[in-house]
């Protein structure tokens, strides 16, 4: 796995490594970025997080604080931080250890036909997980 | 002779490790100072993090604060009267009393009051960030630390200081009057007159300086101490006091040497 941590600049990753800034609401976490990459001001900042957690169907969680997520709600809370980063590759890293309590698989598929995203969703998982992803 | 060599080395080691403490902080400042001038700091987020340092460090605290200055204030204006009137210098009392609590004591409680109560708090979140990954997390989206999350805190600890300190001292110059004068118009010449004396240029600015070099210490030095921190849950217990520890000697020694280049 030490392939994923030296992956180039140019990956959003989500990974477990990975933990959101547990002060922060879901909607703060995701904000945070176009503010410091894009120079947003806070009102279009939290648009456009907002935006993505509905593109999601998550729009619910934007309140949120890490501690009190479910592990698909913190899931969902990191990959639209890694979406709004609007890199050209996404890897999920190691979907099991984030979302141990649901067929990732298929949830992970399932997001991604909803997100609008230009680039390609790479997973790196364990090999003796690869059956899960041809059922 | 190796119990020689083991305390040579031990002492040796000790001493390097304080140099390399030393080296880390004045490195961590430098890199703060040079934030602090480029404009692309100066964002909404940075801004409401510095907001929010100074609501939870000096606003949210106001009350019990002024409560505390207030009721340390009257006992050691009462006490110095009383001494002073026993050895007949109650016309020294007030500038005693006003240089001993406006310029030493209110400032070194309020370093004291915000370490205890934030620094404590930044040195353990600090280290839950380092232990967490949350750092590496932000700095793989690109937003960061230094200027999101420990210049703010660094600014909002002086801010914090400076205003405490100078509610207290304002607080400490009106109980000063009341005891001395009592509800009474007629002291307000003679008080304002040694008020002024004593507040020259040099001795406000230090004050200020001073006032912000505690501020500085109550954050900078928790901040660097949760940054050492190995990433180990139980290492962070070790950090926050090892962090305190270091604030304490930092209050001392900025108390002991502000008041050697006054009074020495």
């Amino acid at each position: 796995m030490t392939a994923v941590a030296a992956l180039p600049d140019d990956v959003a990753r989500v990974s477990h490594e990975l933990p959101l800034r547990a002060n922060l609401s879901a909607l703060d976490n995701i904000a945070l970025i176009p503010i410091y990459q894009g120079h947003f001001n806070v009102a279009e900042s939290n648009r456009q997080a907002l935006q993505l957690l509905e593109q999601l169907g998550h729009a619910d969680i934007a309140a949120l604080r890490d501690p009190d997520m479910t592990p698909v709600q913190r899931f969902v809370t990191k990959l639209a931080r890694a979406l709004i980063l609007r890199r050209p590759r996404l890897v999920v890293d190691r979907p099991g250890a984030m979302l141990y309590d649901v067929p990732y698989p298929a949830f992970i598929r399932q997001l991604a036909m909803r997100a609008e995203m230009a680039g390609t969703w790479e997973i790196f998982d364990f090999s003796w997980n690869q059956a899960l992803y041809n059922e | 002779m190796n119990f020689l060599a083991a305390s040579i080395e031990s002492l040796g080691a000790k001493v390097v490790g304080w140099f390399t403490v030393g080296y880390g902080m004045a490195a961590f400042l430098t890199q703060a100072g040079l934030l602090l001038l480029e404009p692309a700091t100066w964002n909404r987020a940075t801004f409401d993090v510095v907001v929010k340092q100074v609501y939870f460090t000096a606003v949210q605290i106001l009350h019990v604060f002024l409560g505390y200055a207030l009721v340390i204030s009257w006992l050691i204006i009462t006490i110095i009267l009383s001494t002073a009137r026993d050895f007949g210098l109650t016309e020294f009392a007030s500038e005693m009393a006003i240089r001993v609590l406006v310029l030493e004591l209110l400032p070194f409680l309020t370093a004291l009051f915000v370490a205890l109560r934030s620094g404590s708090a930044i040195n353990t979140e600090v280290a839950l960030m380092q232990v967490n990954n949350e750092l590496d997390a932000l700095a793989h989206c690109k937003v960061p630390p230094m200027q999101f999350e420990f210049l703010p805190r660094l600014i909002g600890g002086v801010v914090s200081v400076v205003t405490l300190a100078g509610l207290a001292g304002l607080l400490a110059l009106l109980m000063g009057y009341l005891a001395i004068y009592g509800m009474n118009t007629a002291g307000f010449e003679p008080y304002t007159r040694t008020i002024a004396k004593i507040f020259d240029f040099r001795i406000m600015a230090g004050l200020i300086f001073k006032c912000a070099l505690f501020g500085l210490a109550v954050t900078l030095i928790p901040v660097t101490a949760g940054l050492e921190t190995p990433k180990k849950l139980f290492m962070v217990p070790v950090s926050v006091l090892r962090g305190m520890m270091r604030v304490f000697f930092a209050i001392v020694a900025i108390e002991v040497v502000s008041l050697a280049l006054k009074y020495i």
